[in-house]
């Protein structure tokens, strides 16, 4: 099989080969790797992670679903149409998740112009590398989410149109919103000066993923297909991409009801627009941009960017150095801004639909479980996301001035590191949660869970603070070190756990002043528990710059018969 | 004063500094010399306490410096061989991030950062991020942030890196003055012309191993050549360099 792959690939022109095996390489920032990482295994890790999220939904669908006794008839149309659409709804999101991530990777940039402008390589050669490049991790995403239920599903169809429907739909989709951001990026790009293009660019990028995974979480969901159809004709689906891409995989499938004609059109004119979009925005910013990016100035004259703003300050000077450091990383690192952008898209989604709720109960509802659960949510998110941002470094050549300038000891700075936690996760989350509150009845009881929620803020701080003895963006990135395959569902369990556990305690003793306080007390305690744990820790503790020090020792990786041919004569092993 | 004993690195094994002892005076210009892959930039890291030492001892007026690498490093500034800035921040949000951590008097050392990028020519450009900094323009901002703090021992790795003309010669200038001021000064260099310029004494490093420890003077008198490129020719350089450039024109037009 490798064999007949790799001879395929060598019948593409060898340019093209170069450039595509490098940009694939690029989709991931090098720099902020550890000594010990590589991009194949990070890219492993991905599709591990969407592999085992397809095992799941495929073993949960064949065993709770259609293992079900009297799954027949109608309730099998509707499991399979729910899985069908989750599959499609899951596969836009993560396909748009890395067009933001990947943001600006398929169009030229300055070093492209530069290393590659003097090479005799075509325009043409340098922009079908970077789409199949592109195209290479789109088509791993793919294959990854969808193939368990790929096969499981025209099995249980029987039908060899269902396969066909299935996974010309997901491609489909997967182009729709990969091509959407392509051309949403190249008109903007040829329409807007470049300069204002670059600074419009980033907010862009975030806005788009606010867009995607916000709107995954708020589209309806499908409860069967009476109410697809109701939903269909009332033109309730014409702004969700993911039921048009649904509506014309069931086209293909040739099991599409009359009502769904409408928005399996849309799909059809949707993708038509988009792949023209793309194709012709590419096209032209490889003739135009090139040029301009070869133009454009070295040293973009800059302004005062604190000018009107107040000094941030966090205590003592090496605190306050840390804590603007870990601003000014996530303001203008487009990695770490799109990382915590995630975080916050969910935060906002979560919100948005809290909201909802608000306005449908006449802005009046009581202090239930309802509102503690998503402030729950919110400030875990926010803090979870800002801790994993900073795992990743800014530059790490550059950090021998932090360890040279170190004249205070780690505790100032892993202090610094906490503030910054605090600062520009916790306090945001717990005022948004304050918003939130004023829509629901009695203010005490408001009141009296943002204290509980800042009692929980600290804890998390606390927690997400252990064993910490770096400060943000000054370490390297080391993939598989936190095993998130794991993590994140051992995350989503013991939250929801702790969560619903404590929104239950919380309810019990809202009324009744004396057990409200001896729940703050423990919640307060565990959390000055903690910090006196970090604190002496952190006494005794080594600033570290490298997830992984540099082997001392390097072995020759020899095995087999390359081991026996150096071994000297007689001698054997066991 | 600086000094090294014995001081020795190796790598996997493979010894990149080997037992180098030399000393560096208050007052006097160190140059320390050798060709791309002599251990130069690598004893540069170990006095600054960057790189651990396999072997030897470094010490500062009598003290080893790891008896109290603090207040060590108070007293030192350093400029890097490459120009690695943090380049998401402005050269005067740098240079602040740097005051901060050394805990400088924040409006004095604002009203130096000030003068300082005023008179390497950066001011105008001191809100503008350093991603789009010249290499010159990085090489100011790092001599700026190693003197910022008024250092006793100054190390300068590589300094005339980048730099036009005119800068060149300022710190050329610069670095004469901090010695006069009774500071202890070792740079590294490529540039010969330079070295012999402001350095009292230079030391040669070859494959590891010190090969020259002298002022340039005696160096002249004992070898009994006219310049310090000569005397560096003799001590570091192995290679027949005409025979080499006449093998690169052969393979590149075969």
């Amino acid at each position: 099989m490798r064999e007949i792959l790799r001879k395929l690939l060598g019948k593409l022109p060898r340019e093209f080969r170069v450039l595509c095996r490098q940009f694939l390489l690029r989709v991931v920032d090098l720099e902020a790797l550890s000594v010990h990482a590589d991009v194949p295994r990070f890219l492993g890790q991905f599709a591990g992670v969407l592999i085992l999220i397809d095992v799941l939904r495929t073993i949960g669908f064949l065993f709770f679903e259609a293992g079900k006794p009297g799954m027949v008839g109608d309730a099998m149309i509707t499991a399979l149409l729910q899985v069908a659409h989750g599959l499609v709804s899951m596969m836009m999101l993560v396909v748009g998740l890395i067009a933001v991530v990947s943001w600006d990777t398929i169009f030229p940039d300055r070093r492209d112009a530069m290393v590659l402008g003097p090479l005799p390589v075509r325009p043409g050669t340098i922009l079908a590398a970077k789409v199949a490049a592109c195209a290479a991790v789109v088509g791993v995403a793919l294959l990854s989410l969808a193939s368990g239920m790929g096969i499981v599903l025209p099995l249980i169809a029987g039908s060899w149109r269902v396969f066909a429907g299935y996974w010309l739909g997901m491609a489909a989709s997967c182009v729709f919103v990969y091509g959407a951001v392509l051309a949403v990026q190249g008109l903007t790009a040829l329409v807007l000066p470049r300069k204002m293009f670059l600074r419009i660019s980033a907010v862009l990028q975030l806005g788009a993923f606010a867009w995607f995974v916000a709107g995954y979480f708020l589209e309806p969901g499908l409860s069967g297909l009476d109410w697809l159809e109701g939903a269909a004709a009332r033109g309730a689906l014409h702004l969700w991409p993911s039921y048009w891409f649904l509506a014309l995989e069931l086209q293909i499938a040739g099991h599409m009801p009359a009502e769904l004609h409408e928005i399996a059109s849309r799909a059809w004119t949707g993708l038509g627009i988009v792949v023209a979009g793309a194709g012709l925005s590419l096209a032209l910013c490889y003739l135009r941009t090139m040029k301009k990016t070869v133009e454009e100035p070295d040293l973009v004259p800059g302004r005062n960017s604190g000018r009107g703003w107040p000094t941030v300050r966090a205590g003592g000077k090496v605190e306050t150095a840390v804590v603007r450091f870990t601003i000014r990383g996530l303001a203008r690192s487009r990695h770490h801004r799109v990382i915590d952008a995630f975080y916050w898209a969910i935060i906002f989604a979560i919100a948005v639909s809290t909201l909802r709720s608000e306005g449908a109960g006449g802005w009046r509802l009581p202090v239930t479980q309802a509102y503690m659960m998503p402030t729950f949510a919110i400030l875990c998110l926010a803090v979870v996301g800002l801790r994993s941002t900073f795992a990743l470094p800014v530059s790490l050549h550059a950090n021998w001035v932090l360890r040279v300038t170190q004249l205070n000891p780690s505790q100032q700075y892993i202090a610094g590191t906490r503030r910054a936690l605090l600062l520009l996760s916790a306090a945001p989350a717990w005022g948004l949660a304050a918003l939130l509150g004023l829509g629901f009845r009695p203010w005490g009881h408001v009141a009296e869970h943002l204290v509980v929620l800042a009692a929980v803020a600290w804890i998390q701080a606390e927690l997400c603070m252990i064993r910490v003895s770096k400060i943000p963006f000054a370490c390297s990135y080391l993939p598989g070190k936190t095993n998130l395959q794991y993590l994140f569902w051992g995350f989503v369990l013991v939250f929801l756990a702790l969560a619903m556990s404590l929104a239950n305690l919380e309810m019990r003793v809202l009324g009744d002043p004396w057990q409200y306080a001896a729940l703050v007390g423990v919640l307060f305690a565990i959390a000055v528990g903690l910090w006196a744990l970090n604190r002496h820790r952190a006494r005794e503790a080594v600033l570290y710059y490298e997830e992984l020090e540099p082997v001392v020792i390097q072995t020759l990786g020899l095995a087999g018969a390359q081991l026996a041919a150096i071994e000297p004569a007689g001698v054997r092993r066991a | 004063m600086l000094e090294l004993r014995r001081v020795s690195k190796l790598f996997a094994g493979i010894p990149a500094v080997d037992h180098v002892s030399f000393a560096a005076r208050p007052g006097e210009v160190t140059g320390y010399l050798g060709p791309n892959g002599s251990g130069k930039s690598t004893t540069m890291k170990m006095i600054t306490g960057l790189l651990e030492r396999s072997g030897g001892e470094i010490s500062f007026d009598g003290c080893p410096i790891e008896e109290d690498l603090i207040a060590y490093k108070r007293r030192m500034g350093y400029v890097p061989e490459e120009p690695y800035l943090y380049t998401h921040l402005s050269g005067l949000e740098y240079l602040t991030m740097v005051a901060e951590l050394r805990a400088l008097p924040e409006r004095r050392s604002l009203e130096q950062i000030e003068e300082l990028l005023r008179l390497l020519s950066l001011h105008d450009d001191r809100h503008a991020s350093i991603g789009g900094y010249s290499k010159g323009m990085r090489q100011k901002v790092l001599i700026a942030a190693a003197l910022l703090h008024n250092p006793e021992l100054v190390l300068l790795d590589e300094p005339f890196s980048g730099l036009d003309v005119g800068s060149a010669l300022m710190l050329r200038s610069l670095i004469q003055q901090l010695a006069a001021r009774g500071k202890v000064v070792l740079f590294s260099s490529h540039e010969l012309d330079t070295v012999e310029r402001v350095s009292q004494r230079v030391v040669i490093l070859h494959k590891g191993k010190i090969v020259a420890d002298d002022s340039i003077a005696n160096l002249r008198s004992l070898m009994e050549l006219q310049s310090l490129e000569a005397i560096f020719s003799q001590l570091a350089v192995e290679q027949d360099t005409d025979a080499i450039a006449r093998e690169i024109v052969d393979v590149i037009r075969a």
